[in-house]
């Protein structure tokens, strides 16, 4: 058919034109593909972050939290729990004799508060679908040598003075010590020694002492030195003892497909398989160098490590996960859990079930996929918002730059056509066979644009995958509003460190045959928009326009 | 049909169009009569309204006034469709630039006018290339022919229809003096053996030697 022989001369042999308008109506096409793929990729990344919940076959967690921002409106009740729940009662005498070394782990449970384990069996039938308890402890842990308290008391120099009357010698005792003088010398001299020189003045002298009376020669008294009591404070005691702190959580094993864990979320190792068993979080196993099959010493009780396991449920992490039994029974806390998580009969009213939950129990909370995905910051979230807005305004822009160019260039290719079309026209081609050429003209580079498009963009996708884009989106750790927050603070000397769970996201885009479809067609959509314009100019053009001598 | 009955023919033709302030009468109450077979040739400066009077009678343009009858009917009354149906069946062009389409083949332009492809319209298109001596080249785009070649591949697409009318604006002003006496002896051939109607507007003195009819227009009045 003619028609068509034309429409394959002019597509084939005006190929700069065809190329020009056909790339820019695949650019456009590709801009669109790519960017609703991003944008749907990102947000599949970020509902899965932003709902951590369903990763653990869950709608919403119940708990007995409390709130600590309002400390002073806690009614005695409840304050009375929360110091039941973390008291810490160390008496190192009981812990060995001094200078033995001992290791003593504290569980506490923080802002979340226990409750007995039966208020599991009392939520609603007809609203739960299924639930699992869970126990979640910060874990206290002391070790270092049990110290000696000595205190050294010297004692002694005190001066005593004694204090006693002594008559004075009468006369005939002094005429006796002149006569007992006076003798000594006559005595000296009568040896031819003279009384005055040092031998003689000590011989008088001795012969006067001897002399003396008694009272003068010898004194003895008694007494009672008075009763005292030393009162010394003794300083602080210098120990090596360290505060260490960690989460432990008890897990449901009974469930499979809820639970704070799940054994599908196991990365090395095994799930549970006997007594005595610890699984730890892969980060702090990591940080600890923990090998599978080793023990963890956990309350005086040594654990041996079965796996390693990488938590989906980012909000409320531990380091350490035990079966919920062994963790009751080693913090002393039989019956009590402190989490329920919960999967809604109807999943689509989770909102409406999480609030008649929350009136289960005196001080229930829950926490649903709405308040989890406040609690989430990162570049996901921040990448994820831009593409929300870029979407809606850059694909305008674009779509409509796409059209004014492409609108342009077809309008511009038939004015240089305009002697073409008046010959048409002066040899009988009606308005209507003309106006179909151009539009049938344009429709086939709507289809070169669209694959052009489709190959750019799906291309482009696989140069984005190529590059392994990683998103983080960090969920508050130990911050505040977190049940552990203020216990590590008071009680390990922790800063107000972000311990939150950052997660990296791998940016997988994948491209929909829907968004394709749509990115084709705004392709052929905007050739055919052009084409329409262009060929209702040309069908105003006048035949006489072939006459027109050459530009 | 009689080959004396007028084919053309113009009562008080007027085509008046704006030019800033001023209104120009192109073509200025022109009677003109053509009888079937006649070549007029039409000779005129540039700017006279030769031109517009050829496309009055082509039904490219609407008049301002008067009548146009081809074969009895007036023109200057019908609608476009009407017009563009004329033009197709009755008349064929002959541009001075040749106006081909530089997409298609030699063979694909003179096909442009039936737009059609049965195997008769196959043969009708190479025995009018073969009409102008062009069958060798019916598959070359014009880029690749000479404009006396073009303007042949012209003349077979004007005669591809059969029509009645041949209107020749200028056919030799883009060739050399030599091509260009070839085209016009390829007219007059039309003319002498195929009986049709010619209208040429030329600068050309050669042209004169083959008229039946030769006027002059000067400011859209016929001055001789």
């Amino acid at each position: 058919m003619f028609y068509l022989r034309y429409l394959w001369a002019e597509i084939t042999r005006r190929w700069s034109k065809t190329i020009t308008i056909a790339l820019g109506l695949g650019m456009a096409s590709a801009v669109i593909i790519v960017i609703i793929s991003v944008s749907q990729s990102l947000s599949a990344s970020q509902d899965k972050v932003l709902n951590p919940l369903q990763n653990v076959g869950t709608d919403i967690m119940v708990t007995r939290s409390v709130d600590t921002e309002n400390m002073a409106e806690i009614d005695d009740a409840t304050r009375a729990d929360m110091l039941e729940d973390n008291r810490i009662g160390i008496d190192l005498a009981e812990l060995g004799d001094p200078g033995e070394s001992f290791s003593d782990d504290s569980f506490l449970s923080g802002t979340m508060l226990t409750f007995n384990s039966d208020e599991i069996t009392k939520l609603d039938t007809s609203l739960v679908k299924e639930a699992a308890a869970g126990l979640i402890l910060n874990v206290m842990h002391q070790e270092g040598t049990i110290p000696e308290v000595t205190a050294e008391f010297k004692t002694g120099g005190e001066v005593f003075e004694v204090n006693s009357e002594i008559a004075p010698m009468t006369d005939a005792e002094r005429a006796a010590s002149d006569a007992a003088r006076a003798k000594a010398e006559a005595d000296l001299k009568a040896k031819g020694i003279d009384p005055r020189s040092q031998e003689g003045m000590e011989a008088v002298r001795t012969a006067m002492d001897a002399a003396m009376p008694e009272r003068f020669q010898r004194s003895t008294t008694k007494f009672v030195a008075p009763e005292r009591t030393y009162t010394q404070s003794v300083g602080p005691i210098s120990t090596n003892i360290s505060t260490g702190n960690l989460t432990v959580a008890g897990v449901d094993t009974t469930k499979t497909d809820i639970g704070l864990i799940l054994p599908d979320q196991i990365t090395s190792g095994t799930w549970f398989t006997g007594a005595d068993q610890v699984i730890a979080n892969k980060s702090y196993s990591d940080k600890n160098n923990y090998t599978l099959g080793g023990t963890i010493k956990l309350g005086g009780k040594e654990l041996t490590l079965v796996g390693i396991v990488e938590p989906k449920l980012y909000t409320n992490t531990a380091d350490l996960y035990l079966p919920l039994s062994d963790l009751q029974t080693l913090s002393e806390r039989t019956d009590r859990i402190n989490i329920m998580l919960v999967k809604a009969t109807d999943a689509q009213s989770v909102e409406a079930t999480s609030q008649k939950l929350a009136s289960a129990f005196t001080g229930a909370k829950t926490t649903d996929a709405n308040d989890t995905a406040k609690e989430v910051t990162g570049s996901l979230i921040n990448a994820a918002n831009l593409t929300n807005k870029f979407i809606g305004v850059t694909s305008v822009i674009v779509i409509a730059a796409a059209f004014i160019i492409v609108s342009l260039l077809t309008v511009l290719s038939v004015n240089k056509r305009i002697r073409e079309i008046g010959t048409l026209k002066a040899i009988g081609w009606s308005n209507t066979k003309i106006v179909r050429q151009i539009i049938s003209e344009n429709i086939i580079l709507g289809i070169i644009g669209a694959v052009l498009g489709v190959g750019l963009a799906v291309g482009t996708i696989a140069l984005l995958n190529h590059y392994d884009i990683s998103l983080t989106a960090t969920i508050a750790g130990a911050s505040e509003d977190t049940p552990f927050g203020f216990a590590r603070r008071m009680f390990a000397d922790e800063t107000n460190a972000d311990t939150g769970t950052t997660t990296t996201v791998q940016l997988t885009v994948v491209h929909s045959y829907l968004v394709i479809l749509l990115g084709s067609l705004v392709a052929i959509f905007g050739s055919l928009f052009a084409g329409t314009i262009a060929a209702l100019k040309a069908s105003k053009m006048k035949p006489l326009e072939a006459f027109r001598s050459l530009e | 049909m009689d080959k004396n009955s007028t084919i053309i023919k113009t009562i008080k033709l007027v085509k008046k169009y704006r030019q800033g302030n001023k209104t120009i009468n192109a073509v200025d109450n022109v009677n003109l009569e053509m009888k079937r077979g006649d070549l007029l040739v039409v000779i005129g400066p540039s700017g006279s309204g030769k031109s517009t009077l050829m496309q009055l009678i082509g039904g490219l343009d609407h008049p301002s006034s008067g009548e146009i009858e081809i074969n009895g009917v007036d023109i200057s009354k019908i609608s476009e469709r009407k017009l563009t149906e004329l033009r197709r069946e009755k008349i064929g062009f002959i541009f001075q630039n040749f106006n081909l389409i530089p997409t298609l083949t030699a063979a694909q332009n003179v096909e442009a006018v039936i737009a059609k492809r049965s195997r008769d319209d196959q043969r009708k298109v190479l025995a009018a290339l073969k009409q102008v001596g062009l069958e060798q080249r019916a598959h070359h785009l014009p880029s690749l022919l000479s404009g006396g070649e073009q303007q042949r591949v012209a003349i077979a697409r004007a005669l591809i229809n059969e029509p009645d009318i041949i209107l020749a604006d200028e056919p030799t002003g883009n060739l050399d003096s030599k091509t260009g006496e070839d085209i016009i002896r390829i007219l007059s051939e039309l003319n002498t053996q195929h009986g049709k109607t010619v209208m040429i507007i030329t600068h050309s003195e050669y042209v004169r030697k083959f008229a039946s009819k030769v006027i002059e227009i000067k400011d859209g009045n016929i001055t001789s």
